[in-house]
């Protein structure tokens, strides 16, 4: 097992700086996500991990080794890429075999090492199929044991699941997350999809054109986004952004917008070196509000319901306070009609504020 | 049944045996003259009055009368030298051909060797007809000592059916996705290896189709053969032409010649058939 670094990658392909200054490191066995839009540099990082592009400045370590001039084929890495790359012109176990074919392996090594591979994957039983007619669940299986079967230090995942209809999708996400718990290998996923990072990652580092927003555990990173990018790229249905000025009401730090008035001062965010007037914008996942019929704090507002999305086992509002939409998401179903006048109060432990101009979370 | 459902079927056999009659009328023309003896060269009818096997015959041995008709002997020395020029120069330039033409193709697919004005460049060698540069191809030749020698006519067939060669294989190797090479690099394989183990077997039915489109090119070119060719590496098409000479005019010998020169190129075809199907339909995962 191995331990996996990269330093101030930057990657310039013409004119477009594709990563502009990438670092983090991934400890013994654990999983990192790389999660961003498409184009936010997050495959490019993961090529130049491979060896696959090289990076206009920066520095690749693997176990602690400079690995900017190795060939890819001597890094000890396993990439499983986005359409998997089975050579369908041969049989699966000829596909595991590859690399170690390549190797010149004896061959009794090599059945025992496919062996090992199809049993930890479950592909006993398609081992002399051709690769042509398999399940997508199959190839990616047996994507995966081509790159395992040559022992890598490091395993690159770079979107798997991207061209998969959301059923299976899901399903392989789980799959996935136990193969990983089975081989417990360094890892790099790369994908766009907060769902698969979510599951799979010890760790996520957010990017955002070409360089890491926010690098964090899934938890942090959903609870406390450092900036408005990531708020925005994280959570389903997504927080709700009023953007509002800071004012000083009765004695008292207040955020203010159309029909909106809410008391800051209490709040553990420092609002040191905001002067009156500054432009904030404030941020309310869904399940951090409350709606109410009658009024029944001094903190509720009155807000108008827009659309009412009834889901079973949840119900997502549709709100507006004054001109400011906000949704709301409840686990029963409430007594509210649309265009109906309801009273919502938000959790002010859980309220996220962000400086305007710099887009960064207030802390 | 409605008319629509009788109708369309109808018409699309109607167009079919129109196609078919319209493409093989001159090779039926041309079996019927093969059986015929001299007296019916020039009748109209399909199927002989008095059918013989002369024609053929004289294509091997050119003592025998055609027909009983004394004086109608073959002209021209037997097929057996010109048939297996053809056969080894055709398939030498084809084997060149595809061998140069895949590394090239591979240079430009994948390295894009040469920009985009190289690949267009090797489209020159036909652009202009073959029978502008025949004569100072001819002089150059003689210089060289290649007029009426194997490495003439392979090397001038090879230069300008190359072309053709690269165009084809570029499409499909660009068919092939970078990542699957990639895949393979990372699993340890060396650049030829990549090529050998994964670019070549997913490219072999554009190998065969392109095999089989430039062994027919080579196979009928006439006009650089019968300038380059003299009497050592005579190839049918020149052959062919020899039974047509101011002396008589051996319509039976010739059209005799002619099916005998297809079938190598039926086989060939028929062979490579299903190869060409998949060719084009070659797997990709999604």
């Amino acid at each position: 097992m191995a331990k996996l670094a990269v330093k101030s990658l930057r990657k310039v392909f013409g004119e477009l700086e594709a990563v502009k200054d990438v670092s983090f490191e991934v400890g013994e066995e654990e999983t990192l996500c790389l999660l961003g839009p498409s184009g936010c540099g997050k495959t490019t990082t993961l090529r130049m991990i491979a060896g696959l592009e090289t990076p206009t400045s920066g520095e690749v370590y693997i176990d602690g080794v400079l690995v900017n001039d190795v060939p890819p084929q001597e890094r000890g890495i396993g990439l499983v890429f986005q359409d998997f790359a089975v050579f369908t012109h041969m049989s699966v176990f000829d596909n595991i075999a590859f690399g170690l074919q390549i190797r010149n392996v004896s061959k009794s090594d090599v059945k025992a090492k496919v062996d090992e591979i199809a049993q930890l994957l479950d592909l006993q039983n398609v081992l002399s199929k051709k690769a042509k007619g398999l399940s997508l669940s199959e190839i990616q299986r047996v994507a995966i044991g081509r790159s395992l079967a040559v022992d890598p230090k490091v395993l690159l995942l770079d979107e798997p699941l991207s061209n998969v209809d959301a059923r299976t999708r899901e399903r392989m996400r789980i799959e996935l997350k136990e193969i990983q718990a089975d081989i417990g290998i360094t890892t790099v996923y790369v994908t766009h999809d907060q769902l698969e990072a979510m599951t799979l990652a010890d760790r996520i580092a957010v990017m955002n054109e070409g360089l890491i927003d926010h690098l964090g555990t899934p938890n942090e990173i959903y609870e406390r986004p450092k900036t408005l990018f990531v708020a925005r790229f994280i959570g389903s249905p997504s927080m709700s952004f009023i953007q509002c000025r800071l004012i000083e009401k009765d004695g008292k730090a207040t955020v203010e917008a159309d029909g909106f008035s809410l008391d800051v001062s209490g709040l553990s965010q420092s609002l040191e070196g905001y002067a009156a007037g500054s432009e904030l914008i404030l941020g309310i996942r869904p399940e951090d509000s409350w709606l109410e019929t009658k009024k029944s704090s001094a903190e509720a507002m009155r807000a108008e319901v827009q659309l009412i999305e009834l889901l079973g086992s949840k119900s997502i509002y549709h709100l507006k306070i004054g001109k400011n939409p906000l949704l709301l998401k409840t686990y029963t179903v409430e007594d509210v009609e649309v265009k109906g006048k309801v009273w919502v109060t938000l959790d002010k432990n859980k309220l996220h504020l962000f400086d305007k101009k710099t887009g960064r979370a207030m802390t | 049944m409605k008319a629509r459902q009788v109708l369309g079927p109808a018409v699309r056999y109607i167009l079919v045996i129109l196609v078919c009659v319209w493409t093989l009328a001159p090779v039926v023309w041309m079996i019927s003259i093969s059986f015929k003896p001299p007296t019916e060269w020039y009748s109209p009818n399909i199927v002989p009055e008095r059918p013989i096997l002369d024609n053929y015959i004289t294509l091997f041995n050119s003592t025998i009368p055609i027909g009983g008709t004394y004086f109608m002997t073959s002209i021209t020395e037997v097929i057996t030298l010109p048939l297996f020029n053809s056969l080894i120069i055709a398939s030498l330039s084809t084997v060149f051909a595809l061998f140069i033409g895949f590394l090239a193709a591979y240079g430009v697919s994948r390295y894009r060797a040469g920009g985009t004005f190289a690949l267009f460049f090797t489209l020159l060698t036909r652009m202009l007809p073959g029978a502008t540069f025949v004569a100072p191809l001819m002089v150059y030749y003689s210089t060289l000592g290649f007029i009426d020698t194997y490495p003439g006519l392979v090397l001038l067939y090879t230069a300008v059916t190359l072309t053709y060669a690269i165009w084809i294989l570029k499409g499909f190797i660009d068919e092939i996705p970078p990542e699957w090479e990639e895949a393979a690099i990372l699993e340890g394989a060396a650049p030829w290896t990549v090529v050998s183990r994964v670019t070549l077997p997913l490219v072999r039915g554009g190998m065969l189709a392109s095999a089989l489109f430039i062994f027919i090119l080579n196979w009928t070119e006439f006009l650089f053969a019968l300038v380059i060719s003299v009497t050592q590496v005579r190839t049918l098409p020149v052959q062919i032409s020899l039974y047509a000479s101011a002396v008589g005019r051996m319509y039976g010998p010739q059209a005799a010649l002619g099916l005998v020169a297809t079938i190598p190129m039926v086989i060939l075809g028929y062979a490579i058939q299903r190869y060409l199907v998949t060719g084009f339909t070659f797997g990709r995962v999604r």
